[in-house]
């Protein structure tokens, strides 16, 4: 029997996310994103996190929003569908409370890939030609305030096998903790995901720590009795938190669909730092389980997805 | 016209859709165009998606690229970093016709905006960001969507995210980007316009029945060439009624 790295959201988050870390969140926009997880970072009131999320959703906005993220790299940031650009982010942005650095998704995936691959950096010929290459939103003066970004957005240089070609070489983060949700896991910390995987198995491979929540807490023998449809070994997990609809209001496959009322009464509330206040004071207060039973069995029974076709037809999305 | 402009819009973008060929779609119209094409005239398109969903072919409208209504009978979920290598290399190899872009801003070089309004550092409204955009803008064709407005059609973008011909026929071969890519059509409520061959500028290739040159002149913020300019052919009945009917009957976009 291997040791168990099973903890409550409480004692990971305590453990292995601390003030002033490089964050990474697993998902996409409104696809198995690790709302349990984030609603743990906020309960503990966690400060200045430099925050990497390749397409970011509420979550990312409910960090903005409760004053734990100091700096962020983004190339996107929605509730797609619901929320076009999240209320909190565009807020901090405009009144200049929140220094971004603007990259383009694939630049981030690409850097995020590197990342996993032990690399220090990525040569790509995206950004080349646009704002995104011309403008920084951190300058090198600034960057020295924040030891968790590169010191440079990126180097432009020549190709040195096709001279006369332009690169744009991008730093590969350094992620010290990773907060993904997969529908299974086993106590040694073995890892599936279903579905579409997005980033989320290089930013744990490439985070110092990975915390995983998970739908299923699972033996590590079934897990082992099927390894090729493994995401990740125990070895690049730090603790599983067993968190029956983690990513709740998103979406995640083979279990539930997104909650569109949740949606848009974040959308709603999130439009005033007061709304928001009022709605953080509300559910991101709560352990898991209470926010559970706030939101209401019978509600997130509804939310199950079919059988065949994987998300609940007919929902109600407007 | 047998239909509101949003849903000639649909139209209009399910006609730059080949049988056989592959599209990079995002949410909104763009979807709603290529299943209105699949749905029609170009059963075998293939749509792929910057998730990693590739060739899914939804019975219900997603409302992110991520949606996981998109699923239903996908080829593959591939991590997003295999999605991106296969772009720039596909895109390479002249596989991928074209992607479908929107934003906020377009400049009459077809250079696109979807991160701010106003300076960078201090931007009076923040947007979302490129997304996968620009690295679309980078390697292949594209068609954009845009909402026609005078604030919107201006001369210079506030922040270019995603390059088009940059400043005419050289612009994108300066920057180090591949001169033969770039943007091929831009779709607006009033019609549909392409850049020239030679100068690489904007113009109407096509005006929406019952709009009026006048009409679009007034919302553009920059000199456009309307001298080419042809009525845009109306839908058939049955393709409005395949729209309403099967791919947005809960009219979600349209």
């Amino acid at each position: 029997m291997s040791e168990t790295k099973v903890m409550t959201a409480e004692e990971a988050v305590a453990a292995f996310v601390h003030d002033g870390d490089c964050l990474a969140l697993g998902g996409f926009s409104t696809n198995r994103r690790a709302y349990g997880l984030v609603r743990e970072i906020i309960r503990q009131k966690k400060r200045g996190l430099c925050l990497e999320s390749g397409s970011a959703g509420g979550d990312a906005d409910m960090l903005i929003g409760a004053g734990c993220v100091a700096v962020m790299n983004i190339s996107y940031i929605a509730n797609s569908g619901f929320t076009m650009v999240c209320r909190r982010f565009r807020d901090a942005v405009e009144k200049g409370t929140l220094p971004v650095e603007d990259y383009s998704l694939d630049v981030q995936t690409i850097a995020y890939h590197a990342a996993a691959l032990g690399l220090s950096y990525v040569a790509v010929k995206n950004m080349l030609g646009s704002d995104l290459e011309k403008e920084w939103g951190i300058s090198e003066e600034e960057r020295k305030k924040y030891p968790k970004l590169p010191a440079k957005k990126f180097v432009i240089a020549e190709d040195p096998f096709h001279p006369g070609s332009r690169l744009c070489l991008v730093p590969a983060p350094q992620i010290d903790v990773a907060c993904i949700h997969v529908q299974k896991a086993s106590p040694s910390g073995i890892c599936r995901i279903e579905g579409a995987g997005f980033q989320d198995e290089d930013i744990a491979i490439a985070a110092r720590h990975t915390i995983v929540s998970c739908e299923e807490l699972v033996d590590d023998e079934e897990m082992r009795a099927d390894p090729n449809a493994n995401t990740l070994p125990g070895l690049c997990v730090s603790a599983v938190v067993p968190m029956r609809c983690g990513a709740h209001p998103s979406q995640c496959y083979g279990y539930y669909d997104y909650d569109p009322a949740a949606m848009i009464a974040y959308d709603k509330a999130s439009r005033t730092q007061e709304g928001f206040d009022a709605f953080a004071e509300e559910y991101l207060t709560l352990s898991h389980e209470e926010y559970l039973a706030r939101i209401g069995e019978e509600h997130l029974a509804s939310l199950r997805v079919h059988p065949g076709c994987g998300y609940v037809p007919g929902l109600r999305r407007k | 016209m047998n239909c509101t402009y949003k849903q000639m819009m649909a139209v209009a973008l399910a006609r730059e859709i080949e049988d056989g060929k592959t599209y990079i779609i995002g949410t909104g119209l763009p979807l709603i165009g290529g299943s209105l094409a699949k749905n029609t005239h170009a059963p075998h398109a293939r749509l792929i998606f910057e998730t990693g969903i590739l060739e899914g072919n939804p019975q219900e409208v997603p409302t992110s690229v991520s949606d996981l209504r998109l699923n239903y009978q996908a080829s593959v979920l591939w991590p997003q970093f295999r999605y991106f290598g296969y772009q720039t290399l596909a895109a390479a190899r002249g596989e991928i016709d074209a992607g479908f872009l929107g934003g906020a801003q377009i400049d009459p070089y077809g250079n696109l905006n979807s991160t701010c309004i106003g300076d960078y550092r201090h931007p009076a409204t923040r947007l979302s960001g490129s997304g996968g955009a620009n690295g679309i803008a980078t390697y292949c064709d594209t068609v954009i969507i845009m909402k026609h407005e005078k604030r919107r059609f201006v001369e210079k973008v506030d922040y270019c995210t995603s390059p088009g011909w940059i400043d005419g026929p050289d612009g994108r071969a300066r920057h180090g980007l591949n001169p033969e890519k770039g943007p091929r059509a831009v779709i607006t409520q009033y019609g549909v316009f392409r850049f020239g061959e030679q100068d690489k500028r904007m113009y109407l290739a096509e005006i929406f029945p019952g709009i009026s040159v006048e009409t679009v002149l007034e919302n553009t913020g920059f000199a456009l060439d309307v001298s080419r300019a042809v009525v845009a052919r109306e839908p058939s009945d049955e393709v409005i009624r395949i729209l309403e009917e099967k791919v947005d009957p809960a009219r979600l976009m349209t």
